[in-house]
């Protein structure tokens, strides 16, 4: 039996109207991988802030290596060991990688910063995990995926054995995240504790030594990796069975509502983005953008949702140029958009939820009159609907959307955009770290929108989304759509063939 | 759900309770910096006392100072709220003045139109002056600190020419400091000290409680109901939180800017009401100067919500007093006395943003 890291013992905490954590008990051993899962809202961040000293705790204790000790703060927290990678990432992105890792631990001499010594200890952290990273690049020019590893660097640099991840695979690709455990395998037989946070059971039941399910702010149970399985995992996260499939139902596309024509666009850099892109999306069907992220998808979205400036080519949104219209323009015409990035674009996280509910249709009746001015009765209606069909976990609709969890945001967000009742939805990663209940429930709505003969470009990350969703499946490689499907002709192999390029090599 | 409240209510009290603190720790040095200069902080105390609360002339006074220094504090509010730093009241409210001053000179019209109009002229001034640093911010992307730091360079200087030179009224008048030529009686702002009166409120003539407080009622109001009640207040607060989500959700992110900025220099506009048509009939670049200013620091206690700022701009009509009772009864230099009240506001917004830090560090630990 390998040595206890960490207890937490009745860890209970109060939110305003929320009992978020309610009498947890949570232990991690050296050198296993213990998986947190529950549903959104369900207590995890709450959890692991508390362990972090980002909140304290209302009750109960926490011990390390069998010392109990109270955290006050992050500073107190990585002095015992503790290092969390946050799931928005912390780095400054200007500086350099090294600069980053180092910061607020610099080894300096006479008020000059030695840059050789620290740089000598991350090359040997850098080898010995598999995280190779060039440390003299600016953060600001490197991937996502690379980005995650300055964090894990920067918290083994500081001589973390406890390690917490909150979701850190909601922003990666599939090969990234393989990469990911990896460093995990590595971590673990160096004698650390990982905790893991995620929504992907897949993933969980992948990598996890053993598996505590919170429901509610409570531990249900706490399994063996081996002794688990998805189904089982869902029920207890949910309290009932979960059906894990979603009903297509039989549409036959109408009209054309979007077209894309010949499209080119180049970034700031002269490098083209964006190659001869050309597309069809018709009412009542998913259109699936399926590709390694990276290759366009993100600019596609972006030019349509967001009147980016094009080099060359058209967009027709029900045969009618929409390429020199604003944004509100587009909105108004029937154009909606759930964004990759929540918290960057899709939410004013210090206003209300009901504000945040109308955000885009805010201009329009019911939401204000005719002498503009804001009808709260409305709004608060409005949200207080969507709240409960949605399901989103709030004390109230005026609750400031900042204190809501993860994946209750991105209901928030995903409810606002298909509640403008839109011809075309662009859904960039719409179910984005949401629990399985909740993507069950987003997928249905989205077929339900197709079912009343909407549009929908979807552009995902998951494969096995893009696959259970698409009528048909475009891929997406270096800027181009190399290749269209229908559903029922490809399988999932195929399209990951593509996706990597394969096939144009051959052609070529 | 009423813990909600509850918190909400606890953290409010801390956020007044922050300029309190912060006014009686400006006290406590005040009392220090008496000492050393060698005077009683018994006697500057009662001075203050005498200057500023000691009778019904004395808050009246008070309420009279604070009209112009809340008019600063809501334009430099306004602005924040949009997430642009308009650091150009004080410009703003030299050229609106001056406008609004020419309309009172040479438009020849009934009082009661005469009136709203030079108010409306001072405003449109004021957004005048403001529009070039504004279309500068959204179409080059010059940052407004520097342009309208500069504009207050230029109105300053422009002003001291036009009133100098072209527009001088020297010859009619007595005085030799430069002014234009004087207001018509059309164009004056009356008194509403009977109106006290009659309410019992002993306010003495030679205090200053004109139609410029009317016009900041009405203004207060309009704005707290624009901002908070108005679909354009709310795009204007939305793109202060995030250019990004308010570009994303279809707002008109640069128009709104533009918006923001120019109502701002129109509010700075009315600044200069009061002195120009209420206390000296003519307008002279000598009119007071630092008021935009004193509106940047009366916004951040205010925090930018029209009621703060109203609270916000009578504490500083305070320590404007204050100052001059310590001048008038006792011997502190007057030198001193001007450090004694910058440092005094440097207090209580210190110790406001540290309150505000300290709020915003129990809200992380316990949210909302
Ligand atoms: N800062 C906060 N203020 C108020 N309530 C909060 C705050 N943070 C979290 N909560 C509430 O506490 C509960 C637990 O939230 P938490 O973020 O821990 O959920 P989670 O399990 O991480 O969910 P997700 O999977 O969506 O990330 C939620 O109901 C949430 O609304
Ligand atoms: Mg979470």
């Amino acid at each position: 039996m390998s040595e206890t890291l960490l207890e937490m013992r009745k860890i209970t905490k109060r939110f305003p109207g929320v009992l978020a954590n309610d009498r947890i008990s949570f232990d991690l051993l050296r050198g296993e991988v213990h998986a947190l899962v529950g549903e959104n809202g369900a207590g995890k961040t709450t959890l692991m802030k508390i362990l972090y000293g980002l909140y304290s705790p209302d009750s109960g204790s926490i011990s390390i290596k069998g010392g109990k000790l109270s955290i006050k703060n992050p500073k107190e927290a990585i002095n015992s060991g503790i290092g969390m990678v946050h799931q928005h990432f912390m780095l400054i992105p200007p500086f350099t990688v090294l600069e980053n890792i180092i910061i607020g631990e610099e080894t300096q001499k006479f008020g000059i910063l030695n840059e050789e010594k620290p740089a000598e200890k991350i090359r040997g952290l850098m080898e010995k995990n598999g995280l190779i990273v060039d440390i003299n690049t600016k953060v600001e020019d490197i991937p996502v995926g690379i980005q995650q590893r300055v964090e894990i660097l920067k918290i083994l640099y500081r001589g973390a054995e406890i390690l917490v991840f909150d979701e850190p695979t909601a922003v990666l690709t599939p090969q990234e995240a393989e990469e990911l455990f990896k460093t995990f395998r590595q971590l673990t037989a160096q004698g650390k504790g990982i905790i893991f946070i995620s929504h992907k059971l897949d993933e969980v039941l992948e990598i996890a030594d053993r598996i505590t399910v919170i429901r509610k702010g409570q531990v249900v149970k706490t399994l063996d990796g081996n002794e688990a399985s998805k189904s089982l995992i869902a029920e207890l996260m949910v309290g009932k069975p979960v059906l894990l499939e979603v009903k297509r139902p039989d549409v036959s596309p109408g009209r054309v509502i979007l077209e894309v024509r010949n499209l080119d666009l180049k970034d700031y850099r002269k490098i083209a983005v964006l190659n001869d892109v050309s597309f069809t999306v018709h009412s009542g069907e998913v259109y699936g953008i399926a590709g390694v992220e990276g290759n366009g998808q993100t600019e596609l979205i972006s030019v349509i949702a967001e009147a980016a400036p094009i080099e060359h080519g058209d967009i027709l949104l029900d045969g009618e140029s929409v390429v020199n219209w604003d944004v509100r323009k587009r909105r108004d015409a029937g154009i909606s958009h759930i964004p990759e990035d929540r918290h960057k674009y899709g939410l004013l996280l210090p206003f209300t939820l009901a504000e945040n509910l109308t955000l885009g249709m805010h201009h329009k009746k019911p939401f204000v009159n005719s002498f503009q001015i804001i009808n709260r009765k409305k709004i608060q209606e409005h949200a207080r609907r969507v709240i409960s069909i949605f399901d989103i976990r709030t004390p109230s609709e005026l609750t400031p959307a900042l204190a809501l969890s993860g994946g209750n945001q991105q209901k928030v967000i995903v409810a606002r955009e298909l509640s403008a009742e839109p011809k075309l939805l662009l859904a960039a990663q719409p179910t984005r770290g949401v629990d399985i209940g909740a993507t069950e429930f987003i997928h249905n709505q989205l077929m339900e929108a197709k079912k009343e003969g909407r549009a929908i470009l979807l552009v995902s990350a998951d494969l096995d989304e893009v696959m259970s969703l698409s009528d048909r499946i475009g891929v997406m490689y270096k800027g181009k759509i190399i290749k269209e499907f229908t559903r029922e002709e490809t399988t999932k192999e195929e399209i990951g063939f593509y996706m990597m390029g394969e096939k144009e090599h051959a052609r070529n | 759900m009423p813990g909600i409240k509850l918190r909400f209510d606890r953290y409010k009290l801390l956020e007044i309770f922050a300029p309190v603190a912060g006014f009686l720790a400006s006290i406590v040095v005040l009392l220090i910096i008496v000492i050393v200069v060698g005077e009683s902080p018994g006697e500057a105390l009662v001075a203050i006392y005498k200057f500023s609360l000691s009778s019904s002339a004395k808050v009246a006074t008070i309420l009279s100072v604070s009209i112009p220094l809340f008019f600063a504090g809501i334009a430099v509010a306004f602005a924040f709220q949009s997430g642009v730093f308009n650091i150009g009241a004080e410009g703003q409210y030299y050229f609106g003045g001056l406008i609004g001053a020419m309309a009172g000179i040479y438009l020849h019209l009934p009082a009661f139109i005469h009136i709203p109009v030079v108010i409306l002229f001072s405003m449109a001034g004021g957004a005048l002056w403001a529009l070039i640093p504004a279309i500068l911010k959204v179409t080059k992307n010059v940052h407004e600190v520097i342009t309208t730091i500069m504009f207050n360079s230029i109105a300053l200087a422009l002003v001291n020419y036009l009133v100098n030179g072209p527009l001088s009224g020297l010859g009619q008048g007595k005085s030799l400091e430069p002014q234009t030529a004087k207001i018509q009686s059309t164009a004056l702002f009356g008194k509403l000290n009977g109106f006290f009166r009659m309410l019992g409120w002993n306010v003495p003539d030679y205090v200053y409680l004109d139609y410029s407080l009317i016009v900041a009622v009405i203004t207060g109001f309009i704005v707290w109901f624009v901002l908070f009640r108005m679909r354009h207040g709310f795009e204007i607060r939305a793109i202060g939180i995030s250019l990004d989500v308010s570009r994303y959700s279809g707002m008109k992110v640069k128009q709104l800017q533009l918006s923001a900025f120019v109502i701002s220099g129109a509010l700075s506009g009315l600044i200069g009401l009061q002195e120009i048509f209420a206390i000296r009939g003519y307008y002279t670049y000598g009119i007071a100067s630092g008021l935009g200013f004193d509106g940047i620091a009366i916004a951040l206690i205010g925090k930018n919500s029209p009621l703060g700022v109203v609270f916000a701009s009578l504490l500083f009509a305070f320590l404007k007093q204050a100052g001059y009772g310590l001048q008038f009864y006792t011997s502190v230099p007057n030198s001193v006395i001007y450090v004694i009240t910058g440092l005094m506001i440097l207090f209580i917004v210190v110790i406001n943003e540290i309150v505000a830090a300290y709020i915003r560090t129990l809200r992380k630990k316990e949210a909302v």
